[in-house]
């Protein structure tokens, strides 16, 4: 057999975890089955293994035999197509919220998100994140054309599910310490986040919904000055919003969450 | 050809802080290049600290050397960056397929011995070798399956490989072993078969044996036999760059660091048997 078939055959074989094709099976010398077979599973168990990796969240709230499955299912609909495993795994969250939209199965996927979220924000670029010294020399009438972007590590999230409390306590258990007092959700009570990398160590903290909203607009592109109009509009008082919008800003800058434009 | 970096370790993340700490005897570490083609955080800032202190090899697993698509231009940029950071001594990947089409297996995949592949690799290793100007290290993999279409035994596809690409090799002792038992050849055969001039460096690792064959699992101990073919590979290569290998349950750093001084007791013996 050619090269170009028999790598076509044998990746089939793995990705199908079936019979081998006959072709194959002429191709490979005895014992084919039995030798094709260790690559198949080794296959499954190291992409298994990789999500496992990723997310130690949702594992351990699953137990060993639900997260097996779960995975052994998203493998199977997902071969990858990433150079590097630990990028496997992107699409698991939305691959959970597909199954029966019971509240559990809701959790698991905002646990999934919010975990490949601390993932993505893990080894990012640092950026160049604005400092409030930096912003000190900014004469008063420049202030209102700033514009900002996310530094690299920055991630935004909302959860409607006690799915980061759910994190805390499975982390906690592994570690075998108590669980850090978590805010619990309301059912269906939306909660935003944000994920920032400021060091070496991922970080996440919770934002009143009036502060996420500010954070995201300016992340959309709002200048300073528009994110404080709209402010305005919002709360019908010039003097609060601009106050108000300094505060967040000088918050977010501190913790070194956005770069300027 | 390099100068023997010694005896080194592959550097895996639970070793940062203590590498840092404790300035193990170790001659250098081994890195696998996937895991720092990152933006920063962690991983970096511990390439940087410990390369600060000791010399590097970068090993890559995803060069897929052997695939049939056109090598992936953006991983070799992220190669030679990563290469600019840490001045690697040398930089190495193994000689097989991890996927083709675009999937990735995340495997090391075998190639079949034949004229067909050889004619296929050698000019993806001269592309590679251009590309990062300077040679590519190649690793034997261990394997399940043979091909009833390979025309040569492994090691005169690699001594041929060699010669042809002006690529060196990375002889992975235990790898032999395990391919040996796999597919019934005499190990020394294979050692005895590659050209001592092509040969840059030897890895060290752990295998789990069933009896009817045996699995390449990078999990455990160096185990005698293999001991025993790398106090061979010695005799036969001279003092060559030799690295233990940890890839899943990773032992306290003393440990690995107890081990590598095993492989030194040997390499003492080997000599002081020659001289």
């Amino acid at each position: 057999m050619r090269l170009a078939e028999l790598e076509r055959t044998f990746q089939a074989h793995v990705l199908g975890d079936g019979e081998p094709a006959p072709a194959l099976l002429d191709a490979v010398r005895a014992p084919a089955r039995e030798r094709l077979g260790i690559y198949a599973e080794a296959y499954r168990l190291r992409l298994i293994e990789a999500l496992a990796t990723q997310y130690p969240g949702l594992a351990a709230r699953l137990g060993r035999a639900g997260f097996a499955a779960l995975a052994q299912a998203f493998v199977r609909a997902t071969p990858s197509r990433h150079r590097s495993i630990r990028d496997y795994g992107a699409g698991l969250a939305d691959f959970i919220a597909c199954a029966a939209p019971d509240a559990e199965v809701q959790l698991q996927a905002e646990l999934a998100r919010f975990e490949w979220a601390l993932a993505a924000a893990f080894d990012a670029a640092p950026g160049q994140p604005a400092t409030i010294a930096s912003l000190a020399t900014v004469a008063a009438s420049e202030w209102p054309a700033l514009r900002f972007r996310a530094v690299p590590a920055l991630r935004r999230l909302a959860t409607t599910t006690n799915a980061v409390a759910a994190w805390r306590a499975a982390r906690a258990t592994e570690a075998e310490e108590p669980a850090a007092a978590a805010p619990r959700a309301e059912r269906g009570a939306r909660i935003e986040w944000l994920v920032l990398r400021p060091a070496l160590d991922t970080q996440f903290r919770s934002l009143p919904a009036d502060e996420a909203r500010a954070l995201d607009r300016l992340l959309d592109g709002a200048s300073f000055g528009e994110l404080c109009g709209t402010l305005a509009a919002e709360l019908g008082d010039e003097g609060a919003a601009a106050l108000a919008a300094a505060g967040w800003l000088k918050g977010w800058i501190g913790e070194g969450a956005l770069e300027r434009v | 050809m390099h100068a023997s970096l010694g005896f080194g370790l592959g550097l895996r993340p639970p070793h940062y802080a203590a590498i840092l700490a404790e300035a193990p005897a170790v001659d250098w570490f081994e890195v696998i290049t996937e895991n720092y083609l990152v933006g920063g955080g962690r991983p970096l800032h511990f390439l940087d600290a410990i390369r600060e202190r000791y010399p590097v090899v970068m090993h890559g697993v995803s060069l897929s050397i052997g695939a049939l698509e056109p090598l992936d231009l953006d991983y070799l940029e992220g190669v030679r960056g990563l290469a600019r950071r840490c001045e690697p001594a040398w930089i190495s990947d193994h000689l097989c397929w991890t996927g083709t089409d675009g999937t990735n297996l995340h495997d090391l995949l075998p190639l079949p011995y034949t004229e067909e592949a050889l004619g296929h690799l050698v000019p993806r290793i001269a592309q590679v070798q251009d590309f990062l100007g300077r040679p590519l290290v190649l690793e034997n993999v261990s394997s399940y399956v043979s091909y009833a279409s390979s025309a040569m035994t492994e090691w005169e596809f690699l001594t041929a490989l060699a010669r042809r690409s002006g690529c060196r090799l990375l002889l992975d002792v235990n790898n032999v072993y395990v391919s040996s038992r796999n597919h019934g050849f005499d190990a020394r055969d294979f050692l005895d078969g590659v050209p001592v001039e092509s040969v840059q460096q030897f890895h060290l690792a752990g295998h789990l044996d069933l009896g009817s064959h045996v699995i390449d699992t990078h999990d455990a101990p160096v185990r005698a036999e293999v001991w025993d073919l790398y106090a061979h590979a010695l005799r036969r290569f001279g003092p060559v760059s030799t690295l233990l290998e940890r890839d899943d349950h990773i032992p306290p750093l003393a440990e690995l660091v107890a081990e590598l001084e095993l492989a030194r007791e040997i390499a003492r013996r080997t000599r002081s048997e020659a001289a």
